[in-house]
């Protein structure tokens, strides 16, 4: 086991140089790329919802809101005031977390199921706004024709040399594949180094017992919806990028299925595990691809895609309760610090 | 207007009552959303017309042997998807719900087609189209009259057996304490199996009547169908079949007169955004009883 | 213990990517795409456009292929969803061996892959996809089309029925009953738009969303304004169920409809209620030529139901397909410049729906003719218009 482990250290180095490499070497293809960069989006999904159910212990089932919010306001503000996506995010992000401060309020004081139905209600609002105000998002029709990422530098050429134009306009795949690359890191670097924090431990401590944790002095209400917050603003981020990078919307990308799947991600990859969040997106997304291929090979018609993919989620949770990696979600809750949190909670509870 | 408005709502009303009682009697005793519900209520309706058109059953021979199936298939679904995860995380059996969903909906795809069929016709009783009560503007038809009759007596029937036999009262108390249930000797397994059995029985009938009064079926009408009767159940308090039955029926009457006056667009949102005022001006539903946080 | 759940999901699905990237060696057959919903709640519609690109493959397989080589569709399911629409573009554009494409479906599904499909550089004939916004997004950077489209956008339809309401039948109020996605949104304003030109009173508008089954509430409204007819801009499914529900609460008014209504099951659907629907449709049985007519027969004889516009649509867009790889080769360039060629009825294809060419924004100039349903059976309307 040990050697395993070993050897996980420089394979790892070794699968990131080649996915860094991978776009420019002769076998990348647009299909593999857009499939991963579509992965990338789920990733993100399923890392910040992550933090609801995971965290927290919250069950949130209209996650797909949110995601839709951020898309729809990077595509509107692209689409009728042109600014760069480099504002577009930080915006949409915060209107992302603002609509979840707005619904987070007044229900995360509910308990148990209540509160996934509340979001449930709610994700099924934002579609039907998204689908009847047509004046401002033009409704079933759709937002076509968004711009795609660009990469404006002209000011840092003025500074330097006033012959460059550094201007680079996303086109392809690739550019994508290593911005969403970055966004992904960079969220799951973030989310780790929370993890670990006082706002991390906070969260846990909600999730194992909030009695205890709010006698131990755990503002819990104030946390949950820093919790929500954070989580719906993540979810607004992938919704910006994936509309500026599929350079079209509709509210039918926006239905209750979403959620589930994103749900799904997450209690594949086990609960509460920033790393099988991760899993689990690759696994959910690349399986319809699977499928779509390997189905025809054993002779079963394209009509029978879902049915096998039902069937496959129905057997991983009956052979995985608890996703793939409850073993690192274990090791998560082995860590000393999460030990000592316990032990306290539960000297506070009996004491 | 407004009166025939009613009459529509609640027969509309009296169909998600059926449903929605399905998914509260689960929640009830395994604290699950079962989101298979809404496929089963489609079954229902497939099951029924396959009877009458390839074994040419008589209609009412048809309707039991679809509803008896459809408790099968109930069963089945807890035996083999649920049961298993019994003491398994509850997100868990979620995903399974959810799985056994797609794959139902999917199987329907591949036995009976992706195209709407008909009810057959031939198989009803010509008095279902004749009026049965007519007073001013507003009629309401033998068939109209039949959903009532049919919906109204199968819940009293379930609320006697909910409240007077020996395996309601072991419902009821599986739905306090499943634990303590089965230190009283109450085989909670079969008591489970034979909650999944009643309520997809009802789904079923559910099925039947939809698909006979508005003349059409499809493998994607569960999803519909379930997501309504869910949100009633939800406002009646999830948990309790009173609660689902009369949260059925004001669901129904609420969309109905939301679609006439309000707008039509959003009709649906008028019963979510009940729901969501429900829960949280009144978070146990209309009739459910105060829950507590569960440690 | 990272180990068994991420070595074996983990690499499968990674191997299994990358296997499903990898396109099969191109023997000696033309492959073409068929992206549409095989799966969900849009299946029933791409079981039609299957059926139509089915007939005509076998029918040109059958005379020996494309200059001896034998012709393939490639059936890619979508679902009807955007997402699944972007990811099966890049799979087509991905696969040298496919020329051509017959697809999307839905508008929106369409408008989701056109980005891919204008970069890459693959024409599309699209034999369904109706919304207006396809022919502003159409096109490359030099102002070429990458899609074309067989079927009537919706505006035309929605302006020709008003025309039709007014002009021919002489009806003046009107209530309109629009299913709440781009083809009836499309088609109810246009309708409104001209229905307002020429001086007929709408007396109410209410949306329906697909996959409903009572539309009670809206009817019982609208019967309220007194109307003389109703325009339903939606599809059948739903369709037959409104001209149900509306006779039932006694609003027995003629009732129109597009191209979404023509199909067979309209009729099952809406039972004693189907009669006195007005419908437009590309092409007439009756009054087609004898391939229209050995279509219809072949048709029913190998699906065992009536034909719909979707199938003919599908077949004539196949066709179209395949003579241009015929003249030009396979390459998609050419392909795409042969299709654009086809701007004026001469050069016109003549197929079953008609003779089919494209304006220069790829969309069809078709004439149109209307349909009513009498005695549960569709006719020729007795009087169409000049």
């Amino acid at each position: 086991m040990r050697g395993v482990t070993a050897l996980l250290g420089p394979l790892k180095y070794l699968l990131l140089a080649a996915a860094l490499a991978y776009p420019l070497t002769p076998v990348s293809d647009v299909y593999v790329l857009h499939v991963v960069v579509l992965v990338m989006v789920y990733m993100v999904l399923a890392m910040g919802l992550n933090i609801l159910p995971g965290f927290c212990g919250l069950l949130d089932l209209g996650y797909v809101g949110f995601y839709g919010i951020g898309a729809y306001t990077a595509g509107l503000l692209t689409l009728n005031y042109d600014l760069s996506f480099w504002i577009i995010v930080p915006l949409a992000v915060l209107n992302g977390a603002l609509w979840g401060i707005v619904l987070g309020a007044p229900t995360l004081r509910l308990v148990g199921d209540y509160f996934a139905i509340v979001t449930f209600g709610f994700s099924e609002l934002v579609v039907l706004f998204l689908t009847n105000e047509i004046w401002l998002t033009r409704g079933p029709l759709g937002l076509p024709g968004i711009a795609p990422v660009s990469l404006d530098l002209s000011w840092l050429s003025r500074l330097l040399n006033p012959e460059w134009d550094w201007r680079y306009v996303f086109s392809g795949e690739e550019p994508y594949y290593y911005l969403g690359m970055a966004m992904v890191f960079m969220v799951y670097v973030v989310l780790r180094r929370v993890e670990d924090s006082r706002l991390g431990r906070a969260w846990l401590a909600i999730r194992e017992d909030p009695m205890a944790a709010a006698s131990t002095g755990v503002n819990l209400f104030a946390y949950k919806v820093i919790a929500f917050a954070v989580s719906t603003g993540i979810g607004a981020l992938a919704g910006c990028f994936y509309a500026r990078w599929a350079m079209f919307l509709s509210p039918d990308m926006f239905k209750f299925w979403e959620s589930f799947l994103v749900l799904c991600m997450v209690v594949l990859g086990g609960l509460g595990n920033i790393r099988g969040a991760l899993i689990g997106a690759v696994v959910l997304i690349s399986l319809g691809e699977v499928l779509r291929v390997a189905l025809p090979k054993f002779g079963l018609p394209a009509e029978t895609r879902f049915l096998v993919y039902g069937l496959i989620m129905v057997l991983i949770m009956r052979f995985r309760p608890g996703g793939f990696f409850t073993a690192v979600a274990e090791s998560t809750l082995a860590s000393p610090l999460i030990i000592d949190l316990r032990r306290k909670l539960a000297a506070r509870k009996t004491g | 207007m407004l009166e025939q408005q009613l009459v529509n709502g609640l027969t509309l009303g009296l169909i998600y009552a059926l449903i929605a009682v399905g998914y509260t009697m689960v929640y009830g005793v395994i604290e699950l959303i079962n989101f298979a519900h809404g496929e089963v209520y489609m079954f229902g309706a497939f099951l029924c017309m396959t009877f009458l058109t390839v074994f040419g059953a008589p209609l009412i021979v048809a309707v039991l042997l679809s509803m008896a199936c459809c408790a099968l298939m109930g069963v089945l679904l807890d035996v083999v998807a649920y049961r298993p995860l019994r003491n398994a995380p509850r997100l868990a059996a979620l995903i399974t719900a959810i799985g056994m969903s797609i794959f139902l909906q999917n199987l329907a795809m591949i036995i009976w087609g992706s195209r709407p069929l008909p009810f057959v016709k031939e198989a009803l009783p010509a008095f279902f189209k004749v009026t049965a009560l007519s007073f001013g503007d507003v009629n309401i038809s033998w068939m109209q009259m039949t959903i009532y009759i049919v919906a109204i007596s199968l819940m009293i029937l379930l609320n006697v057996i909910i409240t007077k036999t020996r395996t309601g009262t072991a419902m009821r108390a599986l739905a306090q304490n499943r634990v303590c249930a089965s230190l009283m000797g109450i085989n909670v397994n079969r008591v489970i199996a034979f909650t999944f059995a009643l309520g997809s029985g009802l789904g079923a009938m559910a099925g039947i009547m939809v698909s006979m009064f508005y003349n059409t079926m499809y493998p994607t009408m569960g999803y519909n169908a379930g997501v309504k009767a869910f949100a009633a159940a939800v406002l009646g308090g999830i948990g309790s079949v009173p609660g689902a039955m009369f949260g059925g029926v004001v669901l129904g009457i609420a969309e109905t007169l939301g679609a006439g006056y309000v707008s039509s667009p959003y009709r649906d949102g008028v019963a979510y955004a009940i729901m969501i005022l429900v829960i949280i001006l009144r978070p146990s539903g209309l009739l459910g009883r105060a829950v507590t946080e569960k440690a | 213990m990272l180990g068994k759940g991420l070595k074996f999901f983990g690499t499968a699905c990674l191997m299994g990517l990358l296997l499903a990237a990898v396109p099969a060696l191109a023997d000696d057959v033309i492959k073409i795409a068929v992206p549409s919903p095989y799966t969900g709640s849009a299946a029933g519609f791409g079981e039609n456009v299957k059926a139509g690109v089915t007939l005509k493959v076998e029918e040109i397989n059958a005379a020996g292929g494309i200059g001896g080589k034998k012709v393939e569709a490639v059936y890619l399911d979508e679902q009807c969803e955007p997402r699944e629409a972007a990811t099966v573009s890049t799979k087509i554009a991905n696969d040298k061996a496919i020329v051509g494409i017959v697809g999307h479906l839905c508008s929106s599904a369409h408008l989701a892959a056109l980005p891919t499909y204008v970069r890459e550089g693959i024409a599309a004939i699209s034999p369904t996809a109706t919304s207006v916004t396809i022919t502003d997004k159409n096109k490359d950077a030099k102002g070429n089309v990458w899609s074309f489209r067989n079927v009537y956008r919706d505006d035309f339809q929605g302006k020709f029925l008003a025309q039709y309401v007014d002009k021919v039948m002489g009806l003046k109020k009107i209530a309109v009953f629009y299913e709440n996605n781009d083809y009836g949104i499309g088609l109810k304003d246009a309708f409104v738009k001209e229905a307002k030109t020429l001086g007929l009173t709408i007396v109410g508008e209410e949306a329906y969303m697909k996959g409903a089954q009572d539309f009670n509430p809206q009817l019982t409204k609208m019967k309220g304004g007194a109307p003389e007819a109703l325009f339903i801009a939606g599809y059948y499914p739903e369709g037959a169920l409104i001209v149900d529900q509306a006779k039932k609460i006694g609003l027995d008014v003629p009732k129109f409809g597009a191209d979404g209504f023509d199909n067979a099951d309209y009729i099952k659907l809406a039972g004693d209620a189907a009669d006195g629907l007005y419908l437009t449709a590309p092409f007439l049985a009756e009054t087609a030529g004898p391939d229209a007519k050995k279509f219809i027969e072949t048709f029913k004889a190998r699906f065992g139901r009536d034909v719909d516009w979707m199938s003919a649509n599908a077949y004539d867009a196949t066709g179209m397909l395949a003579d241009a790889i015929a003249k030009v080769g396979a390459d998609r360039a050419k392909i795409r410049d042969y299709l654009a060629g086809i701007n004026t009825a001469d050069k016109g294809y003549k197929g079953i729906t008609g003779v089919n060419y494209f304006d220069q924004n790829g969309d069809c100039l078709k004439p149109a003719y209307v349909k009513t349903v009498k005695g549960n059976a569709f006719v020729p309307a007795p009087k169409q218009m000049d």
